[in-house]
């Protein structure tokens, strides 16, 4: 029995309604309990900003793209190196790092959970592989779906029940835990060398449309009761005047769980261009989020850009190819047998850049001009938008109006008339901020009732003490301090265990990944349909008995079970 | 003044030396450095007799002199601003990276990557010159920025890549791909090239000697007589593959003429 007492905690825990309290956190095990004995370790921690571990609900760190980045890009192993330190393994790289470079920098941040947003089922080992390697944080696979061809035959007979079938075939096959949509039917098209460019175009010899794919896919997740909603990156992303389609998409999702959103709308800062070229692109966040304030179904997270260096990686084939005709800089592209497709570029987004300006301001946008923070959460589409070792510079910019003032004067002089970031007041608080990063995360993706996002007793231990002094910091003038703080934790506690303080990890870590396996009726399971087997074998350059993930590849999964409706 | 380092017998004289502080601006406080050897830092009085004549008040009036078994010093004048560095025999990998002023001089041969991403000053080889000569690193868009490189002898592989400023004169062959996605500057090459500047987007290659498998996407545009290599050559624009705007030039032999 392990016991840990955290004295003098300010504490935020926006699911339980605290809010700015001074109190003591008890942890006995791993997890919050009422208290503990005289005999337990304490910590002090002075009164300072204290939250629940921090979650990213969209973060592509592991797997076979992430790792072709690395590939791709030798150039970023020179920056970010460091030595070989007590329990620290060296690490390097900046937007691509290492596996452990990137647990080391999430839990100096306070970071204890992630969604890897995008695994193709076929390459699950590697990416099962290199959670495995990110010790720190506990994790979870999205799934992608969006051009699977037993989905999209299903789709097309209007099949729910067999969609979720496959789906909980799928899930549990590959060890995933979400359905994530990628450009639904736009990978698939693009094997024929073609992309969508609205969501009723019908997809090459499949005769189903986007829209179809998700509608079907958003009744096949309720039917499984999948803790996370589909996850969905619209089409026609990075496109000037996509806002329509991110709009058409919203409209089709209806209202079918009380528990949490039915659809998780990722990185919707690339999805709300206005225009119709590069040249006129503006900001369409006004349209954007009036539209989230009136939908609660709908999540959705910012995909913030930052200046600087970074890579872009997604499953969104065509979308890479474009990016590639404006840069030509180095490129992968990648086909992903009967599941997806992806693509790899490096991109510099700089202020001298108008278009690189008006996504920054979109970014900010959507957060604060989205009424509820639980359904705008923080996130940069690591590293799509910008590494993660920025979201500290992005709660600054939340929560300082004078900081997005200075900011604003150093970009490009046609910012202002294409958004309306200069105009917006409104300065996000402290709680408003635990909920983006955390309480509204782990609601998003369902992870409340494994102890995730809050630290009411019961909560898994996984709590971030930043050196902050709410009290007296004023984060609208003092936001440099706010970063800082946020930068470097003085604790960070998995599970109950001090894992990283001032900065330095102390410990070798013991991460658990949470998979879902739904169960459904013998009678409709695809497991045993010939006609899915056929054509699995048919199809596919793997048998099928040979596709699953075996348990080795997940030493310290958890299995999250679901009774499928059907 | 001048400093000079004579290197010492080593016990596993293979044993590769980052020796990236051998710079002249570190010498002006005296010769207290150290140096990696493998995974070891040593003083650099373990590894070299220091021997320093004269003093300076300022860095460019510090010459730097190495002698003996300098084949496997790694890194010397790397982020050198000004002096000069001579050596007498050969030296090891990436000599003179980063440099931004002075001059090294190479009485021997020099290993791979001499004059990495250079920004400007010179460099002088009056040997061989290794792989990547005057060229960028692994997955970087640019290579050498400006300054000169000159190679009495053959570079290697990989000569100039990415070279986007600067001079590179080599007087004798050049390996396989020397140029290729040259972005601006010059490079001479008075032997053989194999396979040239491909994918050149700008800047000027001029070839003495004979190039071997020559790249198709090149457009001959004419023949001219280049007075300054008192040669008369074929002008070639390219790599037309990816709308390169770069000049080929290759000399005519005589024969032909």
């Amino acid at each position: 029995m392990t016991e840990l007492l955290v004295k003098n905690a300010c504490v935020f825990d926006p699911l339980n309604g605290i809010s700015m309290e001074m109190m003591d956190i008890s942890i006995r095990d791993g997890r919050v309990v009422e208290s503990v004995s005289a005999t337990a370790d304490v910590i002090d921690a002075h009164g300072c900003l204290t939250l629940p571990g921090g979650i990213d609900s969209h973060s592509h760190v592991c797997g076979t793209k992430v790792n072709f980045g690395r590939y791709m890009s030798p150039e970023d192993m020179r920056a970010g190196r460091t030595a070989r330190r007590g329990k620290m393994h060296i690490t390097s790289g900046y937007y691509v790092p290492t596996t452990y470079g990137n647990s080391y920098r999430y839990s100096t941040m306070g970071y204890t959970t992630v969604l890897e947003g995008a695994m193709a089922p076929l390459e699950a080992r590697h990416t099962h592989e290199e959670f495995t390697a990110t010790p720190h944080q506990d994790m979870m696979a999205n799934t992608l779906f969006d051009g699977n061809w037993a989905i999209m035959e299903a789709v097309q007979k209007r099949d729910t029940r067999r969609a979720a079938a496959i789906v909980a075939w799928m899930l549990s096959a590959v060890k995933g835990y979400s359905i994530k949509l990628t450009n639904p039917g736009g990978t698939e098209a693009w094997g024929w060398g073609e992309d969508l460019t609205s969501i009723h175009e019908l997809v090459p010899n499949f005769n189903v449309t986007p829209a179809e794919i998700i509608t079907t896919m958003i009744a096949a997740n309720e039917l499984l009761h999948l803790p996370h909603s589909v996850h969905l990156h619209c089409n026609n992303l990075g496109k000037p005047g996509n806002y329509e389609t991110t709009l058409e998409t919203f409209d089709l999702v209806p209202d079918r769980n009380n528990g949490r959103q039915t659809l998780y709308a990722t990185h919707v800062q690339f999805h709300a261009y206005g225009g119709t070229t590069w040249r006129n692109i503006n900001s369409k966040a006004e349209e954007i989020t009036r539209s989230v304030n009136a939908k609660p179904q709908i999540v959705m997270d910012m995909g913030q850009i930052m200046f600087g260096r970074t890579m872009t990686m997604t499953a969104d084939g065509p979308m890479e190819f474009n990016l590639y005709c404006l840069h030509h800089n180095k490129w992968s592209n990648h086909d992903v047998e009967l599941e997806t497709a992806s693509g790899i570029i490096p991109v510099l987004y700089s202020k001298k850049s108008l278009v690189n300006c008006v996504m920054w301001a979109i970014g900010l946008e959507l957060a604060l001009l989205t009424k509820n923070p639980y359904q705008c959460l923080l996130a940069t589409d690591n590293p799509n938008g910008a590494p993660f070792v920025k979201y500290p510079e992005i709660i600054g910019l939340l929560m300082s109006k004078r900081y997005r003032d200075e900011e604003f004067a150093t970009l490009h002089e046609g910012t202002g008339q294409r958004t309306v970031i200069s105009s917006i007041d409104r300065e996000m608080d402290w709680n408003e901020v635990a909920i983006m990063t955390r309480a509204g995360q782990a609601k998003a993706l369902g992870i409340i009732p494994q102890g995730k996002g809050h630290l009411g007793v019961g909560a898994e231990a996984d709590i971030a003490i930043y050196p902050i002094r709410c009290r007296d910091v004023d984060p609208s003038t003092e936001y440099r301090k706010v970063i800082e703080g946020f930068q470097k934790t003085m604790y960070t506690i998995k599970r109950g265990r001090i894992i990283a303080r001032d900065g330095e990890v102390i410990v070798e870590g013991a991460n658990s990944t949470f998979w879902v396996n739904p169960s459904v009726p013998e009678e409709i399971s695809v497991a045993s349909d010939p006609e899915f087997v056929k054509k699995f074998e048919e199809y596919y350059t793997v048998r099928m008995g040979n596709y699953p993930v075996q348990d080795v590849y997940l030493p310290r999964g958890k299995c999250i079970r679901t009774e499928a409706v059907l | 003044m001048r400093v000079i380092l004579e290197t010492k017998k080593r016990i596993k004289p293979f044993l590769p030396v980052e020796a990236e502080s051998i710079i002249p601006r570190n010498f002006l406080k005296g010769t207290d450095l150290t140096v990696y050897e493998g995974n070891k830092e040593r003083a650099l009085s373990e590894l070299f007799w220091i021997f320093v004549e004269g003093t300076a008040v300022s860095p460019d009036k510090v010459e730097i002199v190495l002698k003996g078994d300098t084949a496997r010093i790694k890194r010397v004048g790397e982020y050198m601003d000004t002096g000069a560095i001579r050596i007498v025999g050969n030296i090891g990998m990436h000599c003179g990276n980063f440099m931004s002023g002075g001059l090294i001089e190479i009485g021997g041969n020099a290993d791979a990557w001499l004059g990495r991403e250079m920004l400007d000053g010179s460099i002088v080889c009056h040997g061989d010159a290794g792989h990547y000569c005057a060229s960028g690193y692994r997955g970087e868009k640019h290579g050498m920025k400006g300054g000169r490189v000159e190679v009495m002898g053959n570079a290697g592989d990989f000569c100039a890549e990415y070279l986007t400023g600067g001079d590179v004169y080599i007087h004798g062959s050049c390996g396989d791909m020397a140029g290729v996605e040259m972005k601006g500057g010059q490079l001479v090459i008075g032997g053989d090239a194999i396979r040239p500047c491909g994918n050149m987007k700008n800047g000027t290659c001029v070839i003495l000697g004979r190039v071997h498998k020559m790249i198709p996407t090149f457009e001959k545009t004419e023949r001219r007589v280049l007075p300054e290599w008192n040669i008369t050559a074929d002008v070639f624009k390219g790599d037309v593959a990816n709308r390169g705007k770069g000049t080929l030039m290759i000399k005519i032999p005589e024969l032909i003429q």
